[in-house]
Order: C-alpha cells, then structure tokens, then sequence
C-alpha cells in the first residue's frame, strides 16, 4: 500500500444516485487509500447541457436499465435506495445552492458530508422534496446545524455570490484541464442539437478532457490529474493509486485482487 | 458454487470496443466461473438506430473521455486496443454490417461449439481497434477468417453465405433480440439467474455480475492476477 496522500475531487449533484455511490465509497476508502478528498458541490443540468449531452433518462431504454442497475448496484453497495416517481432537471438548483453556502461558509469538513448525505436521502431514499426551504431546512437539522445556522445558510444561498460560485464549480467541471494529452482527432464538427455543419471530418487537436456527466472524479496521481467518470471505475483508481480496490464496503471485502 | 451452469449471452458488434473488452473477459472466465457462454453477433448500429440512442462518440467530451478511457482498460485488461487513425470513417461511415454478417454467417456453419466464431470475432476486433485495418471488403474478411483457421474454402464459402437472405434475416433477428431486452448499446450481457433475465451493458458490470450470479470477481486477468504494490 502507498504511504503517500492522494488529492481526490469529487464533482456531484445531489439528483445524481451514481454520484451518491460514488460519494460513499470515496469516503468509505478515505482512510483506506490515504485519500484527500475535496467535495466539490455542482449543477448536473449545467454539465450535461453545457456538454452537448443528454440526461440519461431521457432515452426510454436506458432509463429502464438504470432502474433495474440502480436496484442491484445500491444493493451490491450497501446504499439502499428507492427510486423517486418523479424527477426534474430544476430538481436541485436550490439543493446545490445551500450545499454551495455550507461549502462557502468553511463548516467543518463533516457537515458538507453530512448535508449532501441527508439531500441524497430525501431525494433517493425517502423520496421527499428537496427544493422548497422547509425541506432544505429539515436536511440541514438533520445534519446537525442549529435552526439558526440553517437559516443563515438558507439566506446565503439565495445571494448572487452562492449563485456565481455554483455556476463557477459547475464550469471548472465542464473546463477541466488534464496535462498533455494531445492527440489528432478525426472528428466532424456538429452543433449542439447534433447536426453535421461541416460533412467531412478533420483533425483538431484537444489538450483537455471536459465533463459530460457526474460523478466526475479528479485524482491527483504523482502530480498528474486522472479523471474518472461513474460510480464503476474505483478498480482501475486503485490500480492507478498502487491500491487494492476490495469492493465497495472495504469492511467487507467482496472482491479479491 | 451452483451446480447447474448460469447461461450468459453476450449481444457485441466488433465496431465496439468495450464489446471487445467484455468478450475478453467473457472468453477468460468461462473455465473459471460455472457459466454456459453464448455468443450473440449483433449489429449496434440497429440497436442505435432502434432504440433511439445515439452512439456517445458524437458527443465531444465522452468521445474525448473515451479516448482516455479505454487506453487505460487497455493496459489494465491486457488486451491492446489502439484506435483507428481515422475513427469516425472507421465507426460510423465504414461500419461494420458486412464484417457481422461475416461472424453470422461463421456462427450458422459452425457446428458444436463457437471456436471459431471466437477466433473470427478477434481478428476483425484485431484488424478494426488494434491494426488499423479494414474490415468492410471481401479481401479483408478472407484474411481475418484465415487468421482465424479457416481454409480458403471455407472463407469463400462464409463469404458467400454471409451476402444470403437468411444471414442477414439471422443478423437482423439476434439485433431484434437484443432489443427486446431494452437494450440501447452493446455490450450487453444477459444473464439468466433462476430463469430470470438480469441485464448489464458495458464492460464494467463484471463485479456486479458476479455477485448477482453467486461468482467471484478477481479482476480481468483471472489467470493473471497484479502484483500487489
């Protein structure tokens, strides 16, 4: 096992289930790896719109696979939980803005834990409202902060600095810069609704890899950042960190490398 | 361990790369964990087109991710992936309904047991996503096919039967299948689990499928598992 710390940041959003998994498993590990980890709270719609992409669910088919990996990958992972009969993309805009205000207001590092952990519950658990201030509210008591706290948070997040700072952790997401990997790309250029501008394809050269989804991890590897998409690359992390990856509760192993 | 073997149907199309991790990892645990694997050659661009997906390469950033991605599983999986110099006309203007009709024509022919199609699969996988070669002409899939072990007769023989009615019907029946799993890209295994279906597509579900089937996971590389650091 390495003795040395390993910088991880976790790019989440509380309506995001694989980024609770992620999210779990990261500080489940924490201690296991030796890992730093940097929460870093941020707008999912913001990513997957800003990308060119689309929200998963909106394909039928893979919406219906995620219900039935979901079931067996929350199972597998000791993270109950429950689907919610409805879901919206303006979901957690005022989730992540309170998470953002807790961030800003440099609690104590277990409280951003702990609040993101009780949205992620009501939302994908109990399958309760996150977006109006009583259930913000609720997550926050439920975290620990005194009614008082909760609503100077609650205040800070509707401010246009907690605003600005959701929005700029959401483009530090979407323009992360990894060192050196230029490579020639033969790539057609298209507009954001997916029409070919320009028909033949030509080579241009990217010298960053850009989000398109969460949970999207940074680790910081010798000095060189590798990222990671999803909540099912931890085993290829590990080999990376010079790690073993056991399964996803190292308390009980599951996976023998 | 079950007693009774888990059949596993793995839905692939050689333009996937992914795919081809999967079908590594399948062909290595087949002796290894009590499964009756069923190889299942599809075309991905029906699922794509079938199930209203598109493929993820046309969106700048997974594309760019990808790229990353699997150079990583590459070494990790020990299988040498290397993309086309020209990936786009490669995936999506070449394409590869010949080179499935080919592996379909090779799986009909092929009788008690699927050596054949495992070998054939490889080399167009070989030729595609580690060579940089083509896999559209009749030229190239002879010389995958010989590669593979098949006489020049044999190769002829497949190549015609491949361009027949009934192959492309058989081709076009195993893309239906798949879809009638709900399924939207490859690869995508089926594993039957008392009878049931259980689902997972790509080539990171090996973990979970394990548990899910009462097996155990010890990485990619069963039969050669990493020195610890």
């Amino acid at each position: 096992m390495s003795n040395s710390r390993k910088g991880v940041k976790l790019f989440y959003d509380v309506i995001s289930p694989y980024s609770w998994l992620a999210f779990e498993v990261l500080c489940r590990y924490r201690n296991v790896w030796n890992i730093d980890l940097t929460l870093k709270p941020a707008y999912l719609t913001g990513v997957i719109y800003g990308s060119g992409n689309q929200p998963a669910g909106a394909n039928p088919s893979k919406l219906m696979y995620m219900v039935s990996d979901l079931k067996l990958t929350s199972e597998y992972f000791g993270v109950p939980m429950f689907r919610p009969s409805s879901i919206s993309e303006k979901d957690s805009l005022n989730a992540m803005r309170f998470v953002t205000a807790i961030a800003e207001k440099g609690k104590d590092g277990d409280t951003l834990e702990r609040v993101s952990r009780e949205l992620w519950k009501r939302k994908w658990r109990t399958q309760q409202d996150i977006t109006q201030p009583a259930s913000l509210t609720d997550a926050g008591l439920k975290a620990g902060l005194s009614a008082n706290e909760v609503e100077e948070i609650l205040t800070l997040s509707k401010s246009q600095p907690i605003k600005d700072k959701l929005k700029s952790v959401t483009e530090e997401a979407l323009e992360y810069r990894v060192s050196v990997y230029l490579y020639p790309l033969s790539f057609p250029l298209k507009c954001l609704c997916g029409k070919n501008i320009i028909k033949h394809p030509y080579t241009i050269f990217f010298p960053f890899l850009q989000c398109f989804g969460f949970p999207f991890i940074v680790c910081n590897v010798n000095g060189k950042a590798k990222v990671f998409f999803g909540s099912d690359r931890f085993e290829l992390m590990a080999y990376f960190f010079g790690e073993k990856w056991v399964g996803p509760q190292p308390d009980k192993p599951t996976v023998q490398m | 361990m079950s007693s009774s073997r888990k059949v596993v149907e793995l839905f692939y199309d050689v333009v996937s790369p992914y795919s081809w991790l999967a079908f590594e990892v399948l062909c290595r645990y087949r002796n290894v964990w009590n499964i009756d694997l069923k190889f299942k050659p599809a075309y991905l661009g029906g699922v794509m087109h079938e199930s209203g997906n598109r493929p993820p390469g046309m969106v700048p950033n997974k594309f760019h991710y990808m790229t990353t991605d699997l150079k990583r599983l590459s070494d990790y999986f020990g299988v040498h992936l290397s993309p086309p110099s020209n990936v786009f006309e490669a995936m999506f203007e070449k394409g590869t309904l010949n080179a499935m009709r080919f592996v379909t024509a090779v799986a009909e022919k092929e009788k008690g047991g699927d050596m054949l199609v495992e070998r054939v699969s490889r080399e167009l996988w070989k030729r595609i996503w580690s060579t940089d070669q083509d896999i559209t002409q009749p030229a190239s899939l002879t010389e995958a096919g010989l590669k593979a072990g098949l006489s020049a007769n044999e190769v002829e023989a497949i190549l015609t039967l491949s361009k027949s009615q009934p192959i492309k019907d058989k081709l076009k029946s195993v893309t239906q299948e798949a879809l009638e799993h709900k399924c939207f890209g490859f690869p995508f295994i089926v594993c039957y689990v008392n009878g049931k279906p259980e689902v997972f597509f790509g080539s990171d579900r090996f973990e979970l499928m394990a548990h899910c089937i009462g097996e155990k996971w010890v990485g990619p590389q069963p039969a050669n598992p990493r020195a610890k650091m």
